[in-house]
């Protein structure tokens, strides 16, 4: 199993958490994932966002079915640590924090001089001059509105102005740059001492389903996808997700930064499932304006092969 | 009233025989021959998928004016299944592909070109 591809899996979902290991899945191994990021609700899906990748149930469950990857039980593989690792652990991060404060100390240096001419006498002294400045407007303004005899100005509540603190500044005392630090928490977490994933990595898929981490291909419906992404994978497309065009997947001839999707495939669980002669118009025009080519892929269950057909408007009538 | 149409003796055989899809048959028939002006536009009859079918010649303006090619027609509101398109084709002595007639209550008809395997658009 070594120099397999970890899958990390959390919720029954496949994450790839290491961008050489995503390299090698999509420079090798043809497939993408999904760029999701850490953020559950606001998913971007596009090359911008950064790790994990999520990868499709397909996706994941070809790179364990051809050995080029195993599952690993992501929530089990992080045991309490020992005594000592914890120790080491804790002597690392106050190492980094002194560290910090070593970074910081010589910054702080430059920037003082800059702070401290904002609390200058001088800028003081201006801001209250222009502080004051403002309040004779007000009382201006208000014994004017008295003189013409304005009901609502002259039934005006007395505005509550905060006395302009006279004294030195007594602002509470701001932690001093000797107690502040950043925690740094680095996204792949498998450098951790503790971290130990053997008990729970598993290279079949049957081994999966069996601790009960992984479901997928569950029923005719998963094997037919899974069908038809992998006879489409074997021969040599790179395969992204069909929402786009209404499909179930996009079929491109090379890496989708590269090139445009060629086909739009729908997958269909048998060849005698019911078709309506409307889906034909909906996918077949909407295939044709797109310069795609519509594909139904029948799965047959019992052979496990999977038979095309091509669709395209016909360019009359 | 089919029977006194000009078209019906052509098609008379096929239509008499799969009354269910005589319509349909007979729509396409007329588009086919009388608006795309196709040539050499012939009735066959597809016995192991129950019902008839046409074979013709587009206008000699189009790029593929010498091809012998095949149109099914179905009603839109039937349903099929790829079994029923595989039948199609072995029926026709697997052309590598033919054109499906959608046929509508209203007598609008939409044509798609059904091929079979993974093949590229055309564009």
């Amino acid at each position: 199993m070594t120099g397999r591809i970890p899958i990390r899996v959390a919720n029954k979902r496949a994450y790839i958490w290491d961008v050489d290991d995503l390299n090698r899945i999509r420079s090798d191994h043809r497939l993408c994932g999904l760029l999701v990021g850490t953020l559950p609700h606001l998913s971007q899906q596009n090359v911008f966002l950064g790790l994990p990748s999520q990868l499709t149930p397909e996706e994941a469950t070809l790179l364990v079915e051809k050995e080029y990857a195993v599952f690993v039980d992501d929530a089990n593989a992080y045991p309490e640590p020992s005594l000592s690792q914890f120790q080491q652990w804790s002597a690392e991060q106050k190492e980094y924090i002194k560290h910090q404060h070593a970074v910081l100390g010589a910054e702080n240096m430059k920037t003082q001089e800059v702070a401290q001419l904002a609390v200058s006498e001088e800028a003081i002294r201006k801001r209250k001059e222009r502080e004051l400045k403002r309040q004779q407007k007000a009382m201006e303004l208000r014994k004017l509105q008295e003189m013409e005899g304005d009901p609502v100005a002259g039934s005006e509540l007395p505005v509550l102005i905060p006395a302009v603190n006279a004294g030195p500044s007594t602002s509470p005392t701001t932690p001093s740059a000797h107690t502040q630090y950043n925690i740094c928490i680095t996204t792949p977490s498998s450098a951790l001492s503790w971290y130990s994933p053997d008990s729970c990595t598993y290279s079949t898929i049957e081994a999966a389903q069996k601790a009960g981490i992984w479901d997928f291909p569950l029923n005719l419906q998963d094997r037919a996808r899974y069908g038809v992404f992998k006879d489409l994978w074997e021969q040599g497309f790179f395969l992204g997700g069909g929402i786009r065009f209404g499909g179930d997947y996009l079929v491109y001839p090379g890496d989708p930064l590269r090139y445009h999707s060629h086909f739009c495939a729908t997958v269909i669980e048998s060849l005698t499932h019911s078709i309506q002669p409307m889906e034909i118009v909906a996918h077949g025009r909407l295939g044709t304006a797109t310069k795609k080519t519509h594909l139904f892929c029948g799965w047959d269950d019992e052979k496990k092969t999977v038979s095309y057909l091509s669709i395209e408007w016909a360019g009359f009538g | 009233m089919l029977e006194i149409h000009p078209s019906y003796p052509a098609l008379a055989s096929v239509a008499e025989k799969y009354p269910t899809h005589q319509g349909s048959l007979f729509q396409t028939y007329n588009d086919i021959l009388l608006a795309q002006q196709w040539r050499d536009v012939q009735v066959i009859d597809l016995v192991l998928c129950k019902r008839g079918a046409l074979q013709g010649r587009r206008p000699r303006t189009a790029a593929d004016a010498d091809l012998l090619l095949h149109i099914v027609p179905c009603s839109l509101a039937e349903s099929i299944s790829l079994a029923w398109i595989q039948d199609v084709f072995a029926a026709l002595a697997n052309p590598p592909s033919i054109y499906l007639a959608v046929v509508s209550d209203d007598s609008s008809i939409v044509y798609y070109k059904l091929s079979s395997g993974i093949v590229k658009p055309s564009i």
